[in-house]
């Protein structure tokens, strides 16, 4: 049974943009240069001079509830565990990308530069976890705009601090409810749109749809040709098809 | 709605990223064995040792986690009261310093020109009696003002000066006449000391003027500040460009550049005409009581508002609600201001202010007049004779031509028009310490030309930045995390930097590498001790305290009497000097005063320098991980001048001011004054040794123009005027962009 223990909350209007959080990933992570798990949403510079807004929160892995992306994974490199953390195993993966196209908030990178290409994302920093400690993005925020702990505290802070403030905050928890809920929320004084964050495709998650493909299906190799086939036709009743051309156009264009 | 790092940035990256490496694939390791012995990482080299950050010098504490006798990760040490468990981005960074691939690792000597990079390895012997007899040969031929030595507040500045002081020089180069100079002198003028502690535990209302705390980040005053904010403290921001700490003000005051000493005036004028302060306060610790009415009478927000540009009102609205919270009320003394030849006002008035608002005089009130690393820890030191008696001036004109410019300070780039013209004598060598003048003094074509009438240059560094390039000899420093440095005192405890992992290749500490010169030159007097630990030692001798523990929890607290409550004003009057007879008898006005600062004529823009949050001055372009990080340089530009002018977003410009051009990339934003451009800081490096950061981006020292203020010798900045002109493509040389944004 999985627990979904751990949680985030962040905060978009104590984020400073500083980037502590995406160096301090890197560095634990030995995240090669060109490739980042983590990275900043944000509004950049708007309205009219003088009367500006700005707005930003660092984005990764929303560790959902029911993950798209474990359900997409024809062989099981993508799993979840017992505590609710969505873990990799790149000895699993075979670079198929299809977690890339099932992920509803648009969370994985490819290495596209590499010929074993594998997957990055956040793994909650499970090392730092398991000696007690908190993610290294966590960690280090100097305004604690990311903030770590029990998935049901970190939901109650949301809700208390739009509370206390109603006129600092939108009344939006992002990541309670969106694509069946995950254990990343955060809180904004601007809609997320503005923010750039993907907007929810419903709130069941994704991963429903795969499951129906991918039911059955052995989570072996040789099962994989069939299993992509299945989970293309998923995945494009998603209505995301446009974003992927246009990624893959752009990969070709650099080539 | 602009992503500034997306994912599909990265994406995009491959080809344009500077390297695949990742930290873990760095040089082998070898574990350090001070603390293997002390039993902080095991044999197999694995561990957590305390340490002290050196990214900039805010000096967090720092746990270095250490595997295989290699640095893996830093974390902020939740005991230090500078990082309180975090570190900024260029703290989490810091072990790419170590780990940079351009690291020197062994001695080098120059072979080829000046400038032309090419250098042989040399043992370290043979290296140090280069440096001895040349500097021996020029002391000997030209007298030991002859030579000139700079660096900039660390923690081996001690011995750094017992080697210049030592050897005989007067002519002491800082950073501190580009920096902050201006807020030094006026606090020490007005208070008697060098910089006020800041204290947010209580603050209501706080004015920053220019100080970007969210991007000039000092980690434990930038959380300070942000939780401040979110427990409902008002933030006010004079700045004309929307930065990041903008963006978190409740009010943000776009004034125009070079003004805001008017508005502090104004703010004082409507404080001590209304009587909106606590009289008796003020006329028992504060100078000029009785005169201040008068004297800004002339400061009407009226008058402020046809110099800044802000309407009356809201001058006036600001002076009643910072004195209605009375002590828990804060201006930020800053660092550099707005870096115009008036700033020195500005300091003043900022200091006038807080001594109004009566937080200065509160145990832990909101500013205090108490140097926060001056601590009152009695540390000791080896034994040393005094200093030879040094005759000569100095080229830098103090205290002959800056009277008031403390000895320590200096006014750095005033050193170069001695050194060309040799009036008043000629210098003939330059020794450099964890310092990159080529890049960062004003006037950049300036200081490569002083640098032709050096005989010989000597620069220690970790990796061949700019002046290093430039240099005969470059002489590799270990990095913070390899090395001990002498122990500082901050609030009262004792903080300790010590090797985490042993240096990369042939690399020393400063300590080891004066007193090996020191002994060379005939100074040996002045560097009494065997090595870093046997210094250290002598300086925790007077507290009684165990070094061994020291190592270990990486600070102590000293068993020493708390300072008394009792706030002494060390000025003349002992009073805080609003009036000051030592301004007067230098021929300076005594009182806060306006000092009209030049605009750009038509068609000239304000340039705006500032800071991010992932570079410390010219020192950290070179660092994989921050440059990973850090947005594309650029020079913003107002978004509706950009239009009438028929410039867009990612245009090239030539950038011209009357001392140089520069080719950047536009960014067309809201978010700047109409009147000004800033370009991103730190960039246009000019050392083929970064390989990094060679060639990314432009530096806007080759833009900025020398002007110096008579009074704090401070470096004014922004008081260069530029032209910005389309042209046609990307200079061939420019690297790829890798991210935008503001």
């Amino acid at each position: 049974m999985t627990e979904h223990k751990y949680g985030f909350l962040i905060d978009a209007s104590r984020c400073i943009d500083c980037r502590a959080c995406l160096v301090a990933c890197s560095v634990q992570n030995d995240v090669p240069m060109e490739h980042t798990r983590i990275w900043i949403n944000e509004t950049g510079v708007v309205g009219e001079f003088p009367d500006l807004k700005r707005y930003s929160a660092p984005f990764h892995c929303m560790h959902c509830i029911d993950p798209s992306c474990v359900s997409a994974c024809t062989v099981g490199a993508l799993q979840q565990n017992e505590e609710g953390i969505v873990v990799y195993d790149n000895e699993r993966c075979i670079g198929c990308r299809y977690c890339m196209y099932a992920c509803p908030f648009e969370v994985p990178n490819f290495e596209w530069d590499k010929q074993l290409s594998l997957i990055v994302k956040c793994d909650l920093c499970v090392s730092r976890l398991e000696e007690g400690g908190e993610p290294a993005c966590a960690a280090t925020c100097p305004t604690d705009a990311i903030q770590f702990g029990s998935r049901e505290d970190m939901l109650n802070l949301a809700h208390a601090r739009i509370e206390a403030e109603p006129d600092r905050y939108i009344d939006h928890v992002y990541g309670e409810h969106e694509n069946g809920g995950t254990s990343t929320f955060y809180i904004s004084p601007v809609p997320f749109e503005e923010l750039g964050f993907p907007a929810a495709q419903g709130e069941e998650s994704p991963a429903h749809f795969n499951r129906l493909v991918t039911h059955g299906t052995p989570t072996v190799a040789a099962g994989v040709a069939i299993g992509m086939t299945g989970i293309y036709l998923a995945i494009e009743r998603q209505g995301k098809d446009n974003k992927i051309a246009e990624e893959e156009a752009h990969h070709d264009e650099e080539e | 709605m602009t992503k500034t790092i997306s994912r599909r940035d990265f994406i995009k990256l491959g080809a344009a990223s500077a390297g695949a490496l990742a930290v873990g694939q760095m040089l082998p390791p070898r574990i350090a064995k001070a603390a293997l012995q002390s039993g902080y990482i095991n044999a197999e080299g694995n561990g957590v040792i305390p340490t002290t950050c050196e990214m900039c010098v805010w000096r967090c504490g720092v746990l270095a986690k250490v595997e295989n006798g290699r640095v893996v990760k830093l974390d902020g040490n939740p005991a230090h009261p500078h990082s309180k468990g975090k570190l900024c981005p260029r703290g989490q960074s810091g072990l790419m310093n170590t780990y940079d691939p351009n690291r020197v690792l062994t001695p080098l000597v120059r072979v080829g020109k000046r400038g032309e990079g090419l250098f042989r390895e040399a043992s370290w012997d043979e290296a140090l009696d280069i440096v001895a007899s040349n500097m021996t040969r020029i002391k000997e031929k030209y007298g030991p003002e002859a030579m000139i030595f700079s660096s900039t507040h660390n923690l081996s500045q001690p011995l750094f000066e017992n080697l210049l002081y030592g050897y005989g020089s007067p002519n002491y180069g800082t950073q501190r006449s580009l920096c902050f100079n201006s807020m030094i002198t006026a606090f020490l003028l007005t208070y008697g000391i060098e910089e006020p502690s800041r204290h947010y535990e209580n603050v209501e209302y706080i004015i920053m003027v220019g100080r970007n705390m969210m991007e000039a980040i000092s980690t434990s005053e930038t959380s300070e500040l942000s939780h401040a904010i979110d427990r409902g403290a008002k933030l006010v921001y004079l700045d004309p460009r929307f930065t990041k700490t903008a963006a978190k003000a409740d009010e943000w005051i776009p004034i125009r550049p070079g003004t805001d000493s008017a508005f502090l005036l104004a703010m004082i004028h409507v404080i001590v005409t209304e009587e909106l302060t606590d009289c008796d306060f003020v006329r028992k610790y504060m100078t000029g009581c009785d005169d201040i009415v008068d004297v800004m009478s002339e400061y009407t927000p009226e008058w402020a508002e046809s110099k800044t540009g802000v309407p009356a009102t809201t001058i006036d609205r600001i002076a009643r609600e910072y004195a209605a919270v009375k002590h828990n009320a804060l201006i930020h003394p800053g660092w550099r201001t707005s870096n115009f030849i008036n700033s020195f006002q500005t300091e003043r008035a900022i200091a006038t202010l807080n001594a109004l608002s009566g937080n200065v005089l509160k145990p832990n009130g909101c500013l205090v007049a108490q140097n926060p690393e001056a601590s009152g820890v009695p540390l000791g030191k080896p034994p040393q004779p005094p200093y030879p008696r040094i005759s000569a001036l100095r080229l830098d004109g103090v205290p002959w031509k800056y009277p008031l410019v403390p000895l320590k300070l200096g006014v750095f780039q005033e050193l170069r028009d001695a050194i060309i013209t040799g009036d008043p004598y000629q210098a003939h060598g330059w020794f450099i310490s964890r310092q990159n003048p080529v890049m960062s003094i004003p006037d950049r074509d300036k200081t490569l030309e002083a640098f032709g009438k050096m005989d010989f240059i000597v620069t220690v560094d970790i990796i061949p930045n700019d002046t290093a390039w430039f240099s005969d000899v470059i002489l590799p420093e270990a990095s913070y995390l390899e090395r001990y440095d002498p122990v500082i005192a901050v609030e009262g405890k004792i903080f300790l930097r010590q090797p985490v992992i042993e240096p990369l290749g042939e690399a020393k500490s400063a300590l080891w590498i004066y007193k090996q010169l020191g002994e060379r030159l005939g100074l040996g007097d002045y560097f009494q001790y065997e090595d870093e630990e046997d210094y250290i030692r002598y300086q925790l001798a007077p507290l009684g305290l165990s070094f061994e523990e020291l190592k270990k929890e990486g600070y102590l607290v000293p068993d020493i009497e708390p300072p008394s409550d009792e706030i002494v004003f060390n000025t003349p009057s002992g009073k805080i000097e609003v009036y000051s007879e030592t301004l007067a008898n230098s021929g300076f006005s005594p009182w806060p005063t306006w000092d009209e600062p030049p605009q750009p004529t038509k068609g000239k823009f304000y340039l705006l320098t500032g800071k991010v949050a992932q570079s410390t001055q010219f020192g950290t372009q070179n660092n994989l991980l921050l440059h990973k990080y850090s947005n594309e340089p650029r020079l913003w530009l107002n978004k509706k001048v950009a239009e009438t002018e028929g410039l867009k977003d990612g245009d090239w410009v030539e950038v011209s001011s009357e001392v140089g051009k520069v080719n950047v990339q536009l960014l067309v934003t809201e978010g700047i004054r109409p009147d000004c451009v800033y370009m991103t800081p730190g960039n246009g490096h000019i050392s083929k040794g970064l390989t990094t950061a060679y060639g990314f981006g432009a530096n806007e020292s080759v833009l900025h123009v020398t002007y110096t203020d008579p009074i704090s010798g401070s470096q004014a900045l922004t008081q260069t005027f530029v032209s910005v002109k389309k042209i046609a493509d990307a200079p061939a040389q420019t690297k790829k962009p890798l991210y935008s944004g503001e």
